[in-house]
């Protein structure tokens, strides 16, 4: 029993906890934090930051961690265990009001949503929905927000749909199962519906609300305080990664390719899709915070339920680090060499 | 005579049957699965070879070790654990009747709260490293080694208990050379099931943001899309290392010093 003991786990050290590697990042006396995010569209500058870094300087800058949902990745933040996190940003605006110091740093992309239904119902507009049932991420997703302000547009109301929440991964299983009449979240699980030829777009985000965010770049107020040098690097790294991945098509393939490969464990197709089918299904400049946009979520998020209104843009972000996105130079990487 | 000439042959029959009949079954469910989905039209949904090609694809890319590992590394840990704190305590609880009376509500109220509810806990407390899901294991398999133990001291035949009293075995010898031995069989039976457990909550516990394991594996095959294959190449993996646990296990109740206590039988 002793022998197994001692065993598994020093093949569980070897094989997954690299103790006989991990020697170069020690030595080289930075300390290192992590990041987390999803493997969704809306964190895509989380990965390609971490990747560009190991290309120019032959290794990372953080750890980027992996979540699969974001109640897991909310309660990781709230235990400490990472001081900075991809995140939705109703639901970092509601830590806010909750009293948890969190600060929104920067943007992680505008648009990149889309309402898929199933290609065999006979939904062509919002006045169709009445009655369905549509599955959204979480009740503080902005998705959820959007599709408020759809209903507004086609003047309806919350009372006239059904709305369940549901981990995005699922989505797509669900709705063709057609145990779901409509579904929304980050690419690339609207787009994979597409690709699997059972999904068909409603409407993407551009039609309906442009510029919409739906996941920003948060950190810890402690980590600003305490190590403001190493918040305003990985904001720069984060916003030269949007300004590379939108300088061109061939980065925007690239990225498809290594994200998927080495990140989020997709179909490196899924992802070629989403960023270039159009090309402004999702966008990456234009990140820095605009307090336009976050009074209109919050406006949004009181009408819908979910936010007291009681912290307002200045409690919730810091728009320091990058005030002006324009004088943002992308990487200067020159990408996969095929 | 001729029952001599009979006995190897049906024992020998008996043996072929105990192949043949699990065999043979698990072929016809397969069979039926894989007929099921090919008449189903799914594409979504794998036949058993495309699972069987996940594992295969799995070992080759080296994953498949590594998440094995990982696996049993937690579950190691955290039934290990359970073992080391549930089998003295439930000997204490079952011995003593204050401890029992103090402790039994406790533990009965904490027995049915699912892992699942307490990922949240785990995250805060111990954050997504290793130490979440051993915890989790370690709560999951606990109940069941404690209260087989405290059980099988309370239903200890009086018969052993006046017998050793009545050679003058007292304090530490009567319980480690009566009680213990008496109660082993009963404490094995909750192990076993302890184990089965331990094994079934570590996909639940794997759920947190590990980056290894069985149980991730089936949660970030969810993420990569149409991998259902991946999916139930996991559970089969599960499945499989289940059963060899079991079998390991059985084997313990063949020792000599746990026999002991069968003495009924």
């Amino acid at each position: 029993m002793a022998a197994w003991t001692l065993c598994v786990t020093a093949a569980h050290g070897t094989l997954n906890l690299r103790w006989f590697q991990g020697s170069v990042a020690m030595a080289s006396g930075q300390e290192r934090f992590k990041v987390g995010f999803i493997p969704v569209t809306c964190h895509l500058t989380c990965p390609v930051t971490d990747f560009i870094n190991k290309q120019l300087y032959g290794q990372g800058k953080f750890d980027p961690v992996r979540f699969n949902g974001f109640p897991e990745l909310k309660e990781a933040f709230l235990a400490g265990y990472m001081p900075a996190t991809f995140i939705l940003a109703p639901l970092a605006m509601a830590l806010r009001e909750q009293g948890v110091p969190i600060k929104i740093v920067y943007l992680g992309h505008r648009d990149g949503t889309a309402v898929m239904v199933h290609k065999d119902s006979g939904v062509y507009r919002m006045q169709d929905l009445r009655g369905k049932r549509i599955a959204v991420p979480n009740r503080y997703s902005n998705q959820r927000l959007l599709f408020f302000r759809a209903l507004k547009q086609a003047e309806m109301t919350f009372s006239d749909i059904e709305m369940v929440e549901m981990p995005p991964p699922d989505m797509p299983a669900a709705l063709y199962a057609k145990a779901v009449d409509a579904i929304t979240s980050g690419e690339p699980f609207m787009a994979q519906t597409e690709l699997d030829g059972y999904g068909r777009v409603l409407w993407l985000t551009k039609d309906v609300w442009p510029n919409f965010i739906s996941c920003v770049l948060a950190v810890h107020e402690d980590m600003i305080k305490q190590n403001r040098e190493a918040v305003q690097q990985l904001v720069d790294g984060i916003a030269s990664s949007g300004k590379w991945i939108d300088q061109s098509m061939d980065h925007r393939m690239d990225a498809a390719e290594f994200v998927a490969e080495k990140y989020y464990n997709q179909n490196p197709r899924l992802l070629r899709y989403v960023l270039s089918k159009p090309p402004d299904r999702v966008k990456y400049t234009n990140l820095s915070l605009r307090k336009k946009d976050f009074e209109e979520i919050e406006q949004l998020g009181i009408e819908s339920g979910i936010l007291q209104g009681t912290a307002h843009f200045e409690d919730y972000t810091d728009a320091s680090f990058v005030p002006d996105d324009s004088v943002v130079k992308p990487h200067a990487w020159q990408g996969l060499k095929k | 005579m001729v029952g001599a000439i009979r006995k190897p042959a049906s024992r020998n029959g008996a043996r072929a049957r105990s192949v043949l009949l699990p065999v043979g079954t698990a072929g016809v469910l397969l069979a039926s699965w894989h007929f099921g989905v090919v008449a189903s039209g799914s594409d979504l949904f794998p036949t058993p070879g495309q699972a069987v090609g996940g594992i295969v694809e799995l070992a080759r890319k080296g994953l498949l070790l590594k998440y094995v590992v990982a696996s049993l590394f937690r579950v190691t840990m955290g039934f290990g654990l359970a073992v080391l704190v549930g089998v003295p305590l439930g000997l204490v609880l079952g011995w003593f009747r204050p401890a029992f009376l103090a402790l039994n509500p406790i533990i009965q109220a904490l027995r049915p709260i699912s892992p699942i509810a307490w990922i949240p806990v785990a995250i805060l407390w111990f954050g997504v490293a290793d130490t979440a899901p051993i915890f989790l294991i370690f709560l999951a398999s606990l109940f069941p080694i404690t209260v087989s133990s405290m059980a099988a001291v309370q239903n200890m035949q009086q018969v052993y208990l006046r017998a050793a009293q009545n050679f003058g075995l007292v304090g530490l010898p009567l319980f480690r050379r009566v009680i213990l031995p008496a109660a082993l069989p009963q404490i094995i039976t909750g192990i076993r099931i302890a184990l089965g457990v331990a094994w079934l909550v570590v996909v639940a516990a794997e759920m947190i943001a590990v980056n290894s394991g069985l149980g991730y594996l089936i949660i970030d095959a969810r993420n990569a899309g149409k991998r259902y294959d991946l999916v139930v190449a996991g559970m089969m993996m599960i499945g499989l290392i289940g059963l060899l646990l079991d079998l390991l296990v059985r084997r313990l109740e063949r020792f000599d010093e746990v026999r002991w206590g069968y003495g009924q039988q």
